[in-house]
């Protein structure tokens, strides 16, 4: 549980006057709950902790909010209200009011934050008291997704690397004649490889460069997207410089590797084969 | 169209090496869409296999979430004799959930435990042991072999637990005794599980109430099956939620599950541009490089039909032997993303992300057909808009 109690609203009737009942409760709505209901700043509303609407509570809304967007959640409506700790508990009649989910507890010295969890869990052995720093589910759950986007990536790089293997054949192949005469008037075999493996960086690094400002002028795309999707400010892809980085180390070695096995398989024939004398 | 395809095979064995490179591409290509078109639905499958293997139909908890997240249902015993009187009801299970410790072991995991009625079907599957007896006093406790393997347990095991309920206070350690090893449904693959009578897990949290997380119906065939439990128990409870498997299933789809959807959509779309754009350039390429060949057989009297035919069976022939491959590498490749997005926490250990299919490979080959005719549309428009004689002459004098 956050700061305040946060659970599923029934909006029940709207623009209800309640001139004999006691003033509503302070409530705040989320933007979706407020957006999918149509409701306003300033509107009184019931609200129940069930779908019949039993025993329905008066409330006023007095803001409206952006739920704090949360990956682990992010495929969830958050159609939810923050109201009063004591006014949940009048609604949660079902518990008694002085259950409670979670707390959260500030630190003065956040360094302590351990220590004060076992403290905790020694003093109070029904409880279970966690850092919010220490590494949790969620940090391996992103963890293994960004396992499974690399292991993608890695086929599409060997399949794109295959059809840049052809296509470098076909490039050289075509130049065969070409080669042939520069290796009769004296030019060595490492010094066309050299040229095919400078010309092959070249192009690696320029398909390299332009795959990333081309993912870079994609990202809000995907993200208004995905965000439009599931309704959440939620940022779902950012090309971080160490993402450029990891893509450049990935594609251009299959560029040279690539030109240099289309140069290897045209330089290993005779000169004189290959103009045909 | 059968010459047309042989000449564009004799045309590609002419270049094997092109070939073996341009299928190899495609392989992997393919490969990968027919990957994320078992993910766009694997979790679903796998999912409402899961759900039809337990033996319940229907489950009811207090909340509108589809799982245990909202308020325990009361009054539980009053609500099953009820509920048992139903002719569309053939059994209710009641489960109750916990957190526990083992006493004298560090705490750094905890248990769950799950109180259920023990003379109702159960939600595990015995693999050792027997079934556990209510009355038996320890009281019988059946573990998951993660639990039995972590704490060295064998069936007739003393166990001390120590609940963790949520309570500033801790009631008396419960004494049990291990009844059985068991594989429980919807278990992680490293979640430590227990379950014993709700009896024993009340008193494992102090607690005084007749209390339940969530109810689990087996529906009667004969009287309507779970559409008709569903129906009877919102007639009984309003306050109470049932859903059958269908309803959870299509939950799932539009929500939980859903990131894998859009997610395998989007690679998809992205995957067959990409393929689509590289047969396009290679078959280009390709094509650039016979125009005299090409214009020769144009003058011989090869139709302009004839030679776009050809260029659509060499695009035809690159994606169906590659497509053909990419089936079983796939299947392979799939089976390797399955076991990384499996060691995310809390997925239950039979739960697959990736699940072959027919209609997945019907899709699959659906859009490498497309694909095929789509990448020959430039190269086919190059051929057939060849100016012959000028193209001869260029031949002639280069």
């Amino acid at each position: 549980m956050r700061r305040t109690a946060s659970f599923l609203a029934v909006v029940l009737l709207t623009w209800t006057a309640l001139a004999a009942a006691p003033a509503p409760a302070d409530v705040l709505v989320s933007r979706q709950l407020l957006e999918r209901e149509h409701l306003a700043v300033g509107q009184t509303v019931e609200l129940s902790s069930d779908a019949a609407g039993t025993a329905a509570r008066p409330f006023r809304i007095v803001g409206v909010y952006e739920p704090t967007p949360d990956p682990m959640r992010f495929a969830q409506e958050r159609l939810e209200v923050r109201v009063h700790l004591p006014d949940a508990a009048a609604l949660e009649d079902r518990l008694p009011s002085s259950s409670l989910t979670s707390i959260n507890v500030e630190l003065r010295d956040r360094e302590d934050a351990a220590g004060f969890a076992s403290d905790v869990e020694r003093r109070l052995p029904g409880l279970t008291a966690k850092s919010t720093a220490a590494p949790d589910e969620r940090t391996s759950t992103f963890a293994v997704l960004d396992r499974f986007h690399l292991a993608i990536a890695m086929v599409t790089v060997f399949g794109s690397g295959a059809f840049l293997l052809a296509l470098m054949v076909m490039l050289v192949d075509e130049r065969r004649e070409t080669v042939a005469t520069l290796r009769l008037i004296g030019l060595t075999k490492q010094r066309l490889i050299a040229q095919v493996l400078v010309e092959g960086a070249l192009i690696a690094v320029a398909g390299a460069a332009f795959g990333v400002l081309f993912a870079r002028a994609a990202e809000p795309v995907f993200n208004r997207f995905f965000q439009w999707r599931y309704d959440t400010a939620l940022v779902f892809v950012r090309v971080t410089p160490a993402i450029a980085l990891r893509c450049v180390a990935l594609a251009v070695p299959v560029g040279l590797a690539a030109s240099a096995i289309a140069g290897w398989t045209i330089l290993r024939r005779r000169a004189l084969l290959t103009v045909g004398r | 169209m059968r010459r047309a395809l042989a000449f564009a095979w004799l045309r590609l064995r002419r270049e094997p090496g092109r070939m073996l490179l341009g299928v190899i591409g495609v392989t992997a290509i393919g490969a990968l869409l027919f990957d994320m078109l078992l993910l766009s639905n694997g979790l679903l499958v796998s999912f409402r296999e899961r759900l039809d293997r337990s033996g319940f139909d229907v489950r009811v908890i207090a909340s509108e979430s589809a799982v245990i997240a909202g308020p325990p249902i009361d009054h539980v015993s009053a609500k099953l004799t009820e509920l048992g009187r139903e002719p569309s009801i053939a059994a209710v299970q009641r489960v109750r959930v916990a957190s526990a410790d083992v006493a004298d072991h560090p705490s750094t995991r905890h248990l769950a435990v799950a109180g259920v009625d023990l003379g109702a079907p159960v939600p595990w599957t015995l693999l050792e042991g027997a079934p556990p007896n209510a009355q038996a006093s320890p009281a019988p406790l059946v573990i998951n072999r993660n639990f039995a393997r972590t704490f060295h347990l064998t069936v007739g095991s003393p166990v001390v637990l120590n609940g963790r309920c949520g309570d500033a206070s801790r009631p008396l350690p419960l004494d049990a005794t291990v009844a059985g090893v068991a594989e429980f449904q919807n278990d992680a693959a490293d979640a430590l599980t227990a379950a014993t009578s709700s009896q024993a897990v009340a008193a494992l949290c102090g607690e005084r109430g007749d209390l339940a997380d969530m109810l689990l119906v087996q529906s009667n065939p004969a009287a309507g099956g779970p559409d008709a439990a569903a129906a009877a128990i919102r007639a009984a409870f309003p306050a109470l939620h049932a859903l059958t498997n269908e309803q959870i299933v299509e939950r799932f789809s539009r929500v939980e599950f859903s990131y894998f959807r859009q997610l395998s959509s989007v690679l998809t779309t992205v995957t067959l541009f990409f393929g689509l754009l590289l047969i396009t350039v290679l078959l280009t390429v390709s094509v650039n490089q016979q125009l005299g060949e090409i214009a020769a057989l144009r003058a011989l009297g090869l139709s302009r039909a004839r030679v776009m035919a050809g260029v659509l069976c060499e695009s035809a022939l690159f994606i169906g032997l590659g497509g053909i491959a990419a089936v079983p590498i796939g299947g392979l490749l799939s089976r390797w993303l399955d076991a990384i997005l499996r060691s995310m926490p809390g997925i239950p250990a039979d739960a697959r992300f990736f699940v072959f299919t027919l209609h997945a490979l019907e899709v699959h080959a659906a859009l490498l057909v497309i694909g095929a005719v789509l990448a020959a549309v430039y190269p086919m428009r190059l051929v057939a808009t060849l100016p012959i004689a000028a193209t001869l002459r260029r031949e002639v004098v280069s």
